[in-house]
């Protein structure tokens, strides 16, 4: 591990020789892309043992379904979506808890730096600010259903509560966030 | 909204990784890192190698054995030892889709003798016997076949190759049809009569096919097994095929075959082709 | 000596295959050459234990195979074979097809045999092909699979038949090393039909041709047998048994008298292989 995977060929032409049957390709493909893949999944779930089954059911997910993707969008996106699908499902089953990334940034001792307010600017400018001034009890909705992207069925799932509790706080969150971005083109943060 | 130039600090990375970074951070991180082949090759060297590597040897095996049948995996976990299984597993007729086929059509030949009211008992004893013996017979090929010549030279060898083959179609198709015969009207030891044929029939099939390749000999035998019950629906009663003067006629012929093989393999110069 | 036979014979129908075969085979690597039909397929597949001959006896490290099953099962677990024509099941792997042949060779746990099947297919230079379908490989690529096969467990006689069909030269000297380093302990006997792979990977050779062994030897006697009887001229000589123009423009001539103006030349395998088979080993072109 560690060797520098040859940048010159494309994600979507590895996907293709793997999908006839090349090993070499699925190598590459995985060392691009299952160290990202792991660490997004260990901030979602810090057991070891599920992330790296996570891992090995995505790669080989990708493998045998190599031949059925259309080349929409990036191969990056397609794998963190079969592998974060999984990582729900499999907890689910587990009942496990997921780890909840951490949201008082005092509490981990963090505070953004200048950089991070240019990337925190640049990624959701005022929202990223209006997200840290919401309620507690918006939070898991909004990173499963906002920020990771998952249906309110799948985030009702994942969270174990019923579907229609997640619509309404997540249809609360977004009031709580509309209003806070009114608040801060007031207060001229624009 | 533009984030083609900008890259993220090592440190930024780094404290991402361990998590230390809060959810909001996170998650723009994670968008930019989305987009951006750069960074995500940055984030290589910090994560754990061994992780890693534990995952990459499960997907590794899992490419490379690929998944054996349901049936097969079903077995091993009753006991079937391993390396078994993998040998069953490249079996024609130990597929699903050729065992369904089987099933299906036992079921349709029952159906008709029992709508025929124990009138006419034929279908089911014509066909009952034939499915464990196609089966045997798709399960392997002639000895000339290459695969075949090259299994021959193997310590395992050919013939023992063949014999679990054999036994393999047979637990799974007897059982099936001997439960189906019991539903059939007429007299109750019909369900348990048809065996007679079926169990006969290996040996033939075998001992045939080591002159002319399994599937001659499977056809070989059907027409002939086809040929004598059609014949007996005619005229003679609808249990004629199965009772006990023919099933003594099914016995030596069977036995017949079995010295055949025999004396076949005790030629050593036949060097386990015998089948 | 791992392999002996003595007086072996084998016809087919009433044609004869293979007649008087005495043979010695030891360690390092034993080419067997001779024109298609001479009898080679037959001879290494009675070796592989594969056909039984009509007469004759054989022993193949230190077992006689036709005296019963347990000194056959003996002989035949320190064997591997590539036969002529590789045949493998619809639909499977690469890998699964070595690791299929790995659990027939008595490979019976699952560890120790995805490692050694996974060895074989490095030696071959298809450690990335392992998920891909045999059906899909070309040529050459399937005839290594035959060849990995063969290597499992590091046999003490390795069989092969024409493993060279569809290689390319870079592939030509893998096979050379592989070969040479499996040679150091075993007897590996190969067939082939081209003097050139004899005369890069063998040290011995055996001609064969219709049926009976007509050289066994070291290639360099092979090669001496044929001093003083090539040569070069500037012109076609009518009536040579054996001669061809060669790419520097030159006539080289094999056998027969010296034409007048002729330059000897060294001999190669070639010329010893022509002149010892005569017409018998050139395939006479469409008219």
């Amino acid at each position: 591990m560690g060797m520098e995977a040859p940048a010159e060929v494309e994600d979507a032409v590895l996907l293709r020789a793997a999908a006839d049957g090349d090993l070499g390709a699925v190598r590459v493909l995985y060392e691009r892309h299952a160290p990202w893949l792991t660490a997004r999944l260990m901030r979602r779930c810090n057991d070891r043992e599920v992330v790296v089954d996570v891992v090995q059911d995505t790669f080989l997910a990708m493998w045998q379904d190599a031949a059925t993707w259309r080349s929409d969008g990036e191969v990056a996106g397609w794998l963190w979506g079969i592998a974060f699908r999984r990582m729900v499902s499999r907890l689910r089953q587990r009942k496990q808890t997921v780890l909840m990334p951490e949201w008082d940034g005092a509490a981990t001792g963090l505070l953004p730096a200048a950089e991070d307010q240019v990337l925190l600017d640049v990624e959701y400018g005022d929202l990223g600010t209006a997200l840290r001034r919401l309620s507690p009890e918006f939070r898991a909705v909004v990173q499963a259903c906002v920020l990771d992207g998952l249906t309110t069925r799948e985030a009702s799932r994942l969270l174990g509560v019923r579907e229609n509790t997640v619509k309404t706080r997540l249809h609360r969150a977004k009031a709580q966030l509309r209003g806070s971005l009114a608040d801060l083109r007031l207060e001229g943060l624009t | 909204m533009s984030t083609t130039t900008w890259h993220a600090d090592p440190n930024l990375l780094r404290a991402y990784v361990e998590g230390r970074l809060d959810a909001v951070l996170s998650a723009s991180l994670e968008r930019h890192v989305d987009a951006c082949a750069h960074c995500r090759s940055q984030i290589g060297p910090l994560v754990e190698v061994p992780v890693l590597e534990e995952a990459w040897s499960g997907i590794r095996t899992g490419i490379e054995s690929g998944r054996l049948p349901l049936l097969v995996r079903l077995a091993q976990r009753l006991g079937l030892p391993e390396p078994t299984g993998i040998l069953l597993a490249a079996t024609a007729s130990l597929r699903l889709t050729w065992l369904t086929g089987g099933l299906v059509t036992l079921c349709f030949v029952t159906l008709a003798s029992i709508l025929a009211d124990g009138a006419a008992l034929w279908p089911f004893l014509l066909v009952a016997p034939l499915v464990p013996v196609l089966g045997v017979a798709v399960s392997y090929g002639p000895a000339e076949e290459p695969f075949e010549a090259l299994t021959v030279t193997t310590p395992y060898g050919r013939a023992r190759l063949i014999m679990i083959r054999t036994l393999a179609v047979l637990t799974l198709t007897l059982p099936a049809a001997a439960l189906l015969g019991l539903t059939l009207p007429g007299p109750a030891w019909v369900a348990v009569a048809w065996l007679g044929p079926a169990l006969a029939m290996i040996p033939l099939l075998l001992a045939l096919a080591s002159l002319t390749g399994p599937r001659l000999a499977a056809s070989l035998l059907s027409l002939g097994w086809t040929g004598l019950v059609l014949f007996a629906a005619r005229d003679l009663p609808s249990t004629w095929p199965v009772e006990g003067t023919q099933q003594v006629a099914y016995l030596t012929l069977a036995l017949l075959a079995a010295a055949f093989l025999w004396v076949r393999s005790q030629r050593t110069q036949q060097i386990g082709v015998a089948l | 000596m791992n392999v002996q036979l003595t007086g072996v014979a084998k016809s087919y129908g009433g044609t004869p295959a293979l007649q008087d075969i005495d043979l010695e085979i030891g360690t390092g690597v034993t080419g067997l050459l001779g024109p298609n039909g001479a009898g080679k397929t037959t001879l290494l597949r009675i070796i592989a234990t594969s056909i039984a001959p009509d007469r004759g006896e054989v022993r193949l490290l230190g077992h006689d195979p036709h005296r019963g099953h347990a000194e056959l099962v003996a002989a035949r677990r320190r064997l591997g074979y590539l036969p002529q024509e590789l045949g493998y099941p619809a639909d499977m792997s690469t890998f699964g097809f070595v690791e299929y042949l790995a659990v027939l060779k008595e490979w019976n746990d699952k560890r120790a045999r995805q490692q050694e099947v996974r060895r074989v297919l490095g030696l071959v230079d298809l450690a990335d092909l392992a998920g891909k379908r045999v059906s899909k490989l070309s040529g050459g690529q399937r005839r290594r699979v035959g060849l990995a096969q063969a290597l499992l467990g590091d046999p003490a006689l390795l069989v092969l038949d024409e493993p060279t069909t569809g290689l390319d030269p870079a592939q030509r000297a893998t096979l050379h090393r592989t070969l040479s380093v499996a040679a150091r302990q075993s007897s590996v006997l190969l067939s082939t039909h081209q003097t050139e792979d004899v005369a890069a990977l063998c040290e011995r050779v055996v001609v064969l041709a219709a049926g009976r062994i007509r050289f066994d030897g070291t290639v360099l006697d092979l090669v001496r047998s044929a001093e003083g009887q090539v040569w070069h001229t500037e012109e076609e000589v009518p009536g040579a048994a054996i001669s061809w123009r060669t790419g520097s423009g030159r006539h080289r001539v094999v056998g027969g008298d010296p034409p007048p103006g002729a330059e000897p030349a060294e001999p190669t395998l070639e010329d010893a292989y022509l002149l010892m088979l005569g017409p018998e080993a050139v395939t006479p072109l469409p008219a």
